[in-house]
């Protein structure tokens, strides 16, 4: 948590670009620039002015964006929820479905079936995100295709309209992550069906679903749920950040994106800071759910 | 005459396909009675364990090719039976302890849930009923206080309490017959005798037949009353206990005799005594295969092979017994 | 074990139709490179949005730009990104590796991997348009970004190779018939691991090429010249009015090179899997 703060606080505001300029127009005397920097807080030492961003963090007193003076919480609390509702129904169904799909393969290993899935998600590897996007656009959005869905925005004032926004999004989500996510869960699968207590349980006769269902899951929930725990910060900031900007949607990875390319330090600071907390938060509940998920660490 | 527990006839079995194949199993026949123990000794590799998954059928399907007669449970083929039928004859009519108990176990169900599911699944549905047959069995096989293992986690038991709650699923449906598979190997040489105990305590018990795998003559001549030797695949001698330790007719055996420096108290051996090696698998010579390393042999013995009577006690595979 | 691996490469379809995959389009670059192909990128050659033709295979662009001079420029591109990234950060990776499994548990040690830690609990994209736009203006920005994210991995598998061999004491002998530690370590755990490298090198391709073009595409990507990444970008608005030129020229040759490399990379790894199950 410190780490990602320091080292984002050390690129985006140390190295980040220098308003200074930005503020006095051009031909500022010695004098100006002197005052302005000192007002920005740019001539403190850097782990004083890193300590301030620490406080604001924990206060939550963010400050207001650069760009349009809006308190930056506010903003946060205004788009997060869009992001997260955006984000959701893929991140689930794409877990969701890698899990089958990897649990099935997993059966079947060396069978055509498997071959038949890893195939699939090679070749669902191999699609590039935009690639997907613009392909489902074509084909869901546009005269050419069905044109069901619209190509972008998001005006959602109830389940319909959410439906009606956020179906394309989710379905580019899904199938980018579709291959990764089997093949990382057959990996997963493959390794807890060869376990020797799995022979024992076909020894004393269990049927398949028993084996599966009941054993080979709740074994490797473990590695599944640190998988999903930790790649939540990376769906909501990394996944939104590219959903948002390519649909047009108002959400955090769009806020974030804006304030990248113009800027807007607060905001960046405090999407940084979120990105920390979040990691942090998935880290306690991941420790959590293990020791509820397997008795050989110690339940609390 | 009695119905054999066990009958296993002409059980061969390959890995691989075509004629890459390697036959690990050759032609395996035997008998066990209700109430009888018997002892398969040989080396590791020699194809003990595989006989163990081929007639419990938990070979996988590719890769490798299992053909047999006939295995029959109290005088019913099993051989034949569908996957589903044959769900229904595991844990039920035939059980099986394993080497590992630390691994055989699910650590993340407690003893008492994996032990009631294997009664839930065979015997009865009934909830109650299977906690009631759990416990008795844990009872059973010798712990005080049933009710402490059955909430426990496989890790939180030592050795011994885990192969003897193993032992416990395997019982707990009073199957005809149990395959122990290097049941006490893994164990220190306490335990050992205090599970070799319980498992002929129980047999007497429930008359059920016994097939124990170990490389450990020892460890079978305590246990059991019969013993099979196997070399390469192949059933090479069957004979009782007591007539193996004092006049073995094989080579092979009278070797892996010698190679016990004192009874009961072996390690896991090393056949110094037999000179050269076990042939590879994959090569295997024609007629008996320890024609190589034997010192009796002659020319007939790579010519023809030896065979043994399928389903008598006694026998030996060999031209020249001793 | 080079041959073995060869041999059995050979014997797989799909890892050597990457292989021919990944070598076509290897030579399309470097005919763009030596200026034999695709050097007619930036000429306006024709109006804008013609359909297919003789002239203009895969038609042109808003401008008129052939789109088939542009694809196969975009080939030179991904393979200049790819190879940059991918060689630098595997350079780099293997370094910090080496040195943070060498010296493990001490003070470097901890070091490096607070590092990993660090780049691998930050959002890629989030940082990787923050080095971008802190290094703004420089071509190589998008570079640098890949290069210092990407090497963690290669870094955690060299270093449980290096703490690995070093338990098993051969490097030991080494040092005792003289020769220096670190140097050890290169020459007697980089030839092992040679081939952890090379499956991990192809990850770190696709991730690269992949990466360019999501970049190029918000705006952070290549400055000069064109990617495919770029063609998307251009794409993104033209499909809207029924121009498939430039997505499903771009679009094929990514997702043909990536599925190469996909493939390349896992018959790789088959290949290379010792513990082949053999029951
Ligand atoms: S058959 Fe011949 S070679 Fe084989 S054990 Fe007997 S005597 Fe020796």
């Amino acid at each position: 948590m410190l780490g990602v703060t320091f080292i984002s606080f050390l690129l985006m505001v140390y190295f980040g670009p220098d308003k200074t300029y930005e503020l006095l127009g051009k031909n500022p005397t010695e004098e100006q620039i002197r005052e302005v920097r000192h007002e920005l807080g740019y001539d403190r030492p850097f782990l004083v002015r890193y300590g301030d961003y620490l406080r604001e963090l924990v206060t939550f007193d963010l400050g207001l964006s650069d760009s349009n003076g809006e308190p930056v919480a506010a903003i946060l609390a205004r788009t997060l929820p869009v992001s997260l509702a955006l984000v959701l129904p893929g991140f689930v169904i794409g877990n969701l479905l890698g899990l089958a799909l990897g649990l099935l393969a997993a059966w079947y290993r060396g069978k055509w079936l498997d071959k038949l899935v890893m195939s699939a998600s090679v070749v669902g590897m191999s699609i590039s995100f935009i690639v997907i996007i613009i392909g489902l656009q074509i084909l869901l959005c546009t005269p050419y295709g069905l044109n069901l869905f619209p190509v972008r925005g998001w005006q959602v004032d109830g389940p319909g309209s959410y439906l009606y926004y956020v179906t394309v999004p989710t379905l580019a989500l899904v199938l980018v992550t579709l291959g990764y996510n089997t093949r990382f869960y057959r990996a997963v699968m493959a390794e807890e069906i060869e376990r020797d207590h799995i022979r024992t349980l076909r020894a004393y006769g269990a049927s398949p679903a028993e084996q599966l269902f009941k054993h080979v899951l709740k074994n490797s929930l473990v590695p599944v749920l640190t998988r999903i725990m930790f790649s939540i910060p990376f769906v909501v900031i990394s996944g939104s950040l590219l959903l948002e900007s390519y649909f047009g949607i108002p959400g955090i990875g769009l806020v974030t994106f804006n304030a990248i390319t113009s800027g807007d330090q607060p905001i960046l600071k405090a999407v940084v800071g979120l990105t920390g907390i979040l990691f942090v938060v998935a880290l306690m509940i991941n420790d959590m759910l293990y020791s509820l998920v397997d008795p050989r660490i110690a339940r609390p | 005459m009695t119905v054999p527990a066990l009958r296993v006839s002409g059980l061969s079995v390959w890995i691989g396909s075509g004629a890459d194949s390697i036959q690990v199993v050759d032609g395996v026949s035997f008998d066990i009675d209700p109430g009888e123990a018997t002892g398969l000794v040989g080396e590791s590799g020699c194809g003990k364990t595989m006989t163990a998954m081929a007639i419990l059928g938990l070979l996988p399907s590719t890769g490798v090719r299992v053909s047999c007669d006939h295995i029959e449970i109290n005088g019913r083929d099993v051989s034949r039976l569908n996957t589903a039928q044959r769900r229904k004859v595991l844990g039920r009519d035939i059980a099986m302890i394993f080497q590992q108990p630390a691994t055989a176990l699910d650590p993340v169900f407690t003893m008492g849930q994996q032990i009631s599911a294997v009664y839930r699944r065979h015997a009865d549905g009934n909830q109650r009923r299977a906690h009631e047959a759990m416990l008795a069995s844990l009872e059973s096989v010798g712990f005080e206080r049933p009710e402490e293992i059955a909430q426990a986690y496989p890790h939180e038991l030592s050795g011994g309490m885990r192969q003897l709650s193993m032992i416990a699923m395997a019982m707990v449906c009073k199957p005809a017959v149990i395959i122990a598979d290097e049941p006490t190997t893994a164990l220190d040489s306490s335990t050992r005798a205090l599970i070799l105990h319980q498992l002929q305590q129980l047999q007497a018990l429930h008359g059920t037949a016994m097939l124990f795998i170990s490389h450990d003559l020892g460890v079978v001549r305590q246990s059991c009353r019969n013993v099979m030797v196997m070399y390469c695949g192949r059933l090479i001698e069957k004979t009782d206990c007591q007539n193996l330790f004092s006049h073995a007719r094989h080579p092979y055996s009278a070797g892996l005799l010698s190679c016990i420096p004192q009874l009961g108290a072996t390690r896991p051996g090393r056949i110094s005594s037999i000179p050269g090696q076990v042939p590879a698998l994959a090569d295997l010579p024609s007629g008996c295969h320890f024609a190589a390393r034997c010192n009796r042999s002659e020319p007939r013995c790579s010519e023809s092979t030896p065979v043994l009577d399928a389903q008598d006690k006694k026998g030996v595979a060999c031209f020249r017994p001793l | 074990m080079m041959r073995e691996t060869w041999q059995r490469l050979k014997s797989d379809p799909y890892g050597l139709s990457g292989l021919i995959v990944v070598s076509v389009f290897f030579l399309i670059a470097s005919c763009v490179w030596s200026g034999l192909l695709g050097q007619g990128w930036y000429e306006v050659s024709g109006t804008r949005w013609e359909g297919i033709s003789a002239e203009h295979w895969f038609g042109t662009n808003l401008i008129g730009q052939d789109i088939l001079q542009r694809t196969l420029f975009g080939t030179a591109t991904a393979f200049e990104v790819g190879l940059t990234v991918t060689i630098c950060s595997t350079l780099l990776g293997t370094v910090m590796g080496a040195l943070s499994g060498w010296y493990n548990h001490s003070w470097l040690d901890e070091i490096i991997l607070w590092l990993k830690g660090v780049l691998d609990a930050i959002p890629f994209y989030l940082f990787a348009a923050a080095v971008a736009f802190a290094l703004q203006g420089s071509p190589w920005a998008m570079h640098v970004a890949m290069i210092v994210t990407f090497w963690t991995t290669t870094a955690r598998i060299i270093r449980g190779e290096v703490i690995r061999i070093k338990q098993r004491g051969f490097i030991e002998a080494a040092r005792a018939i003289g020769l220096p530690g670190l140097k050890t370590v290169f020459r007697h755990v980089l030839p092992n691991t040679f081939h952890l490298l090379l499956v991990q090198a192809s990850i770190v391709f696709v991730a690269a090429i992949n990466t360019e073009v999501i970049l190029s595409f918000l705006g952070l990507g290549i400055q000069d010249g064109v990617s495919w990444g770029l063609m998307l970008a251009e794409s993104s608005q033209e499909v809207l009015a029924g121009h498939f030129g430039n997505f499903l020229a771009a679009g094929t040759a990514l997702f043909l090179l990536l599925m190469g490399f996909n493939l390349l990379a896992d018959a790789l790894q088959d290949a290379l899997d010792s513990r082949r199950i053999v029951r």
